[in-house]
């Protein structure tokens, strides 16, 4: 992270628990000034418990939160320089477009000139200038949803919460919405804090995901990182269409470890972290990246690159075909073919292998 | 990036520690009001009634000390047999209450779509909206001898003599109660069947299973919370308005509602202290009974 | 009623549901049909007259305990109905839940002779206890302060009427969405301002609902008023004492009658009010789309 971007946002030690249950288990993260940061996880994992805490919406059990390097731990969501978008009924049904956006100011007391001519500036900024004077429930989803863009930003706060912005649009409309999101943060320029389950609306909009699941934070990085050389099993596992595969570590020479999977003896690289012999490893590779060919019976190469398995079937999905392949041990390997073609498919139980290239498989130790 | 106007919203926020405003301070005070003025003026006076039943009586009030004449007075007096007669008929009106009104709260769970549902059962307040002791004056004339009741009937063809058996006796007041009620089971009711969903009539009929039986394995242990509440306060009603037996009932009819108004008339307050003390203990045993068999939490679950 | 159901059946249940209100009302009609009645109860002939509405409106006791009865009720409500309101509010928030549902919800269940008399008892004794110390202090600042009085009758109703203000305001608060407030103060509004701007439009109606209830609940009310008033009289103690001293005359059917009009018009309009509007208010309160005729 660029060290002159000033951090918008720091959480320090972040716990929070509800009774017995830990949501938040000491999370630590530092979002930049201008960032397009999404919190990526399933459901109940607590990126919303996080956004809502730097909201001010919940109060953390211990740990801090500072944004523009101030500690605003106790402050209540409207002293802070947060504003929010929710995911559905949050605009108010009793006012018209015009009112709902310019509620903040009224609040704030500015006149009502220059109220409309702010309220105006946001509507255009979102698309709906002929929108003024509907009511909530005479707009789209979609459209409300951009009213309430419309009322966060006219609000010149820096930081913009998101929580779950796109979860009650259907799925071509997500897709239109989340460039949208995208231009309109690049055009604006705040720091904008994205709560999703989604891996693909993350991907689209963000400049760096955070990963969390089961209150921890369990990667942070660009959207290229985390899918292509994700830290965690975790990640791989989330993130992407990744085999996981279980293994033993039988030797480490130097930077190359020896993994028995499933009978096989595959090599790859450490990069770095520590492997005894004997250690329970997880291995990592993207389906794409894995190659299928039939074999006829022969013992499994010895490259370290492949592995031995019985055909399965396959799933056609226009732009994809994945092939199942089932392991000596049972673990079921994929391999996806981004390509529509009508090459024969190999009969169920043949004999296949499954190769890929040293770089595409990745070690994760846990 | 930020606007141009002079005066920007938010934006550099000074989130600088603010220093807690009186009425920011007083705020949780305001909110927590009413549950004060409920103990002081509700739960303890109630609580109190014990500690006055054993003070002394004299000529116009009482004196604080320790005695327990007026429990003797209870106790041993034709007060105790009435006192247990009249729950014996409550606990009658509350029998007929069910059995009248619970099948119309059911029937509009089940069979009304639901944003009709409330405007039946607001048509149930109406009868609730005339003053209770209205609706039991107005008994009078429709159960006398000479009343609209027997005038009817005789015109009818229907009897020959009129029907003296309804006014004046344990009867009448067991029919006030019902039409003083009524509304209360089938509110409590509609309540309690929030807790039956809709698709458990459905399952039902899928299975075969007949009303009766669907009644008493499903609607009875899902509902029983809220019922068991309609009831309480039916029957702690029929207890405690004195008008019902006194309007209604014979020469003998009292409760114990009766008794202590009757008493505070004669000045003796420690008995109309005691019995208030006795009604308040068998409420709150009735009401601890509930609870542990049916957790009465529950029933005001559709509303939070 | 789904499409299996039988369709007599229905029909039956229905006439029962609407025969058990009718029954409920009959003998409060047939009060009202006497009380237009020159002759009174009993007689053979009718013959329809306002006099005796008149002689309510004539008689100056009547029309003094009326005014009492309206402050007592305007009093009542104005106290008991904010306080539900707050008390809804902390019971959304609240941790023991059960507690403050017990608190409030008691007085339903306690009967009114009982609450009168243990509160009646009390407050002579509060009373003699604020005398006590006043003699001890040397003022008589607070010889009164619980004398049997409007104020001692009021607080019997707010006890009473709270319950109903309660349950009625959390049922609407049922309806609004926490996300509305947090938006709100999103937007830099303050607690304050979020509750007055953006909550209590959408459960106005509910608040009203329950003004309207506690009105006619004052208006109604007659054993804990009588136990608690102390020298003043409200219009039900008044027909009641009638009713029990002298048995029912010609104008106590009118005068019962009359209370019985207004509370089944109040409780009526709201119940028309809220059929007509129950349609749009539902939609907006949904801010669901729908197709906009451009």
């Amino acid at each position: 992270m660029n060290e002159q971007t000033a951090a918008a946002v720091e959480v320090r030690n972040l716990s929070k628990s509800y009774g017995n249950f830990v949501a938040l288990k000491n999370v630590n993260v530092t979002i930049a000034a201008g960032e397009y940061f999404v919190l990526l996880g399933p459901s109940g994992g607590g990126k919303t418990t996080l956004l809502r805490t730097i909201g001010g919406f919940q109060k953390p059990t211990s740990g801090e939160i500072l944004l523009h390097g101030k500690s605003v731990g106790h402050l209540p969501p409207d002293k802070r320089p947060t504003t929010m978008v929710f995911q559905a009924y949050a605009l108010f049904p009793h006012m018209n477009v015009m009112q709902n956006v310019g509620y903040g100011l009224k609040v704030a007391g500015l006149p009502k000139a220059q109220i409309a001519e702010k309220v105006d500036h946001a509507l255009q900024q979102v698309g709906l200038t002929q929108f003024e004077n509907r009511k909530p429930h005479e707009l789209s989803g979609g459209q409300q949803q951009r009213v309430q863009l419309a009322r966060a930003i006219v609000l010149d706060r820096d930081i913009l919460l998101l929580d779950e912005p796109l979860a009650a649009l259907d799925a071509q409309l997500r897709k239109d919405m989340c460039l949208e999101l995208k231009h309109l943060q690049e055009k604006v320029g705040i720091t904008f804090i994205h709560v999703t389950h989604n891996q693909e609306e993350a991907m689209t909009v963000a400049d760096r995901i955070a990963l969390i699941a089961s209150g921890d934070l369990v990667e942070v990085g660009r959207a290229r990182d985390i899918y292509r050389a994700p830290e965690k099993s975790f990640t791989a596992g989330f993130v992407g269409e990744n085999n996981i595969l279980k293994g033993e570590a039988l030797e480490v020479t130097g930077t190359t470890a020896t993994v028995d999977v499933a009978g096989s003896k595959l090599r790859i690289d450490t990069r770095g972290l520590s492997v005894e012999k004997g250690q329970a490893l997880t291995l990592s590779i993207r389906s794409e990246c894995v190659g299928l060919e039939q074999v006829n019976g022969d013992a499994p190469a010895s490259d370290g690159m492949s592995i031995v398995g019985a055909y399965n079937e396959s799933v056609y999905l226009g732009l994809t075909t994945s092939h199942l392949v089932r392991l000596p041990d049972g673990t079921e390997m994929v391999s996806r073919i981004i390509a529509d073609t009508e090459a024969a498919l190999p009969p169920a139980g043949a004999a296949v292998r499954l190769h890929w290239k040293p770089d595409d498989i990745r070690l994760h130790v846990q | 990036m930020a606007s141009t106007t002079s005066n920007s919203v938010g934006g550099q926020t000074n989130v600088r520690s603010v220093r807690p405003v009186l009425r920011e301070r007083l705020a949780p005070w305001a909110f927590r009001a009413p549950l004060i003025f409920m103990v002081i003026f509700f739960a303890i006076p109630m609580a109190m009634t014990v500690v006055f039943s054993v003070f002394e009586r004299t000529m116009f009030w009482m004196e604080p000390g320790f005695t327990l004449q007026a429990y003797e007075n209870f106790f041993f007096s034709a007060r105790l047999t009435n006192f247990l007669n009249s729950m014996k008929y409550s606990l009658i009106s509350v029998v007929i209450c069910f059995i009248l009104g619970f099948p119309i709260a059911v029937f509009v769970r089940k069979s009304i779509p639901l944003v009709a549902q409330h405007r039946v059962v607001l048509l149930f307040i109406l009868p609730f909206m005339v003053s209770e002791i209205i609706r039991v004056f107005a008994l009078r004339p429709v159960l006398q001898r000479n009343g609209l009741l027997n005038t009817t009937l005789t015109n009818l063809g229907i009897i020959d003599e009129p029907i003296t058996a309804l006014l004046y006796t344990h009867t009448g007041v067991v029919i006030g109660e019902v039409m003083s009620f009524l509304p209360f089971i089938i509110f409590s009711g509609f309540l309690a069947m929030e807790a039956v969903p809709k698709f458990i009539f459905e399952v039902c009929d899928d299975l075969g299973v007949g009303p009766w039986r669907r009644f008493k394995d499903v609607i009875l242990p899902l509902a029983a919370p809220g019922i068991f509440a309609g009831s309480v306060f039916i029957f702690v009603n029929g207890l405690g308005v004195a008008l019902l037996p006194n309007i209604l009932g014979g020469a003998g009819a009292v409760n114990a509602g009766l008794i202590a108004t009757q008493a505070i008339s004669a000045l003796d307050f420690p008995l109309a202290m005691a019995v208030s003390a006795i009604m308040m203990a068998t409420l709150m045993t009735l009401l601890w009974i509930g609870h542990k068999l049916f957790d009465l939490t529950k029933i005001l679950t559709p509303l939070s | 009623m789904n499409e299996y159901d039988n369709p007599w059946l229905h029909r039956l249940k229905w006439t029962y549901l609407l025969l058990v209100v009718l029954t409920l009302m009959i003998p409060v009609l047939y009060v009202m049909y006497i009380s237009f009645n020159a002759n009174g109860f009993g007689a053979n002939d009718y013959v329809f007259t306002l006099e005796w509405y008149g002689l309510i409106l004539s008689d100056e006791i009547l029309i003094g305990a009326l005014r009492w009865t309206l402050t007592l009720a305007v009093v009542v409500t104005l106290i008991a109905v904010p306080m539900a309101l707050l008390a809804a509010k902390y019971y959304k928030t609240a941790d023991k839940k059960l507690f403050v549902v017990f608190l409030l919800l008691a007085p339903l269940f306690v009967p009114p002779d009982i609450l009168g008399s243990a509160l009646l008892v009390s407050f002579k004794n509060l009373n003699a206890v604020f005398i006590w110390l006043g003699d001890g202090l040397g003022t008589s600042l607070f010889d009164s302060w619980f004398r049997l009085s409007f104020m001692t009758a009021a607080i019997g109703l707010i006890i009473y009427t709270l319950p109903y203000s309660f349950v009625v305001i959390l049922i609407t608060m049922g309806r609004y969405r926490k996300e509305q407030t947090e938006a709100a103060r999103a937007c830099g509004a303050n607690g304050w301002r979020a509750f007055w701007d953006i909550e209590f439009p959408q459960i106005r109606a509910g608040v009203f609902s329950a003004c309207a209830f506690t009105v006619i609940l004052v208006f109604n009310e007659y054993t804990r008023t009588s136990l608690l008033k102390g020298g003043f009289d409200t219009f039900t103690t008044v027909l009641i004492s009638q009713m029990l001293n002298t048995g029912m005359s010609p104008q106590s059917y009118a005068m019962s009658a009359l209370i019985s009009f207004v509370a089944i018009a109040v409780i009526g309009s709201i119940i028309l009010i809220t059929l007509i509007r129950a349609e749009t208010l539902a939609r907006i309160a949904r801010g669901k789309p729908e197709p906009v005729t451009p």
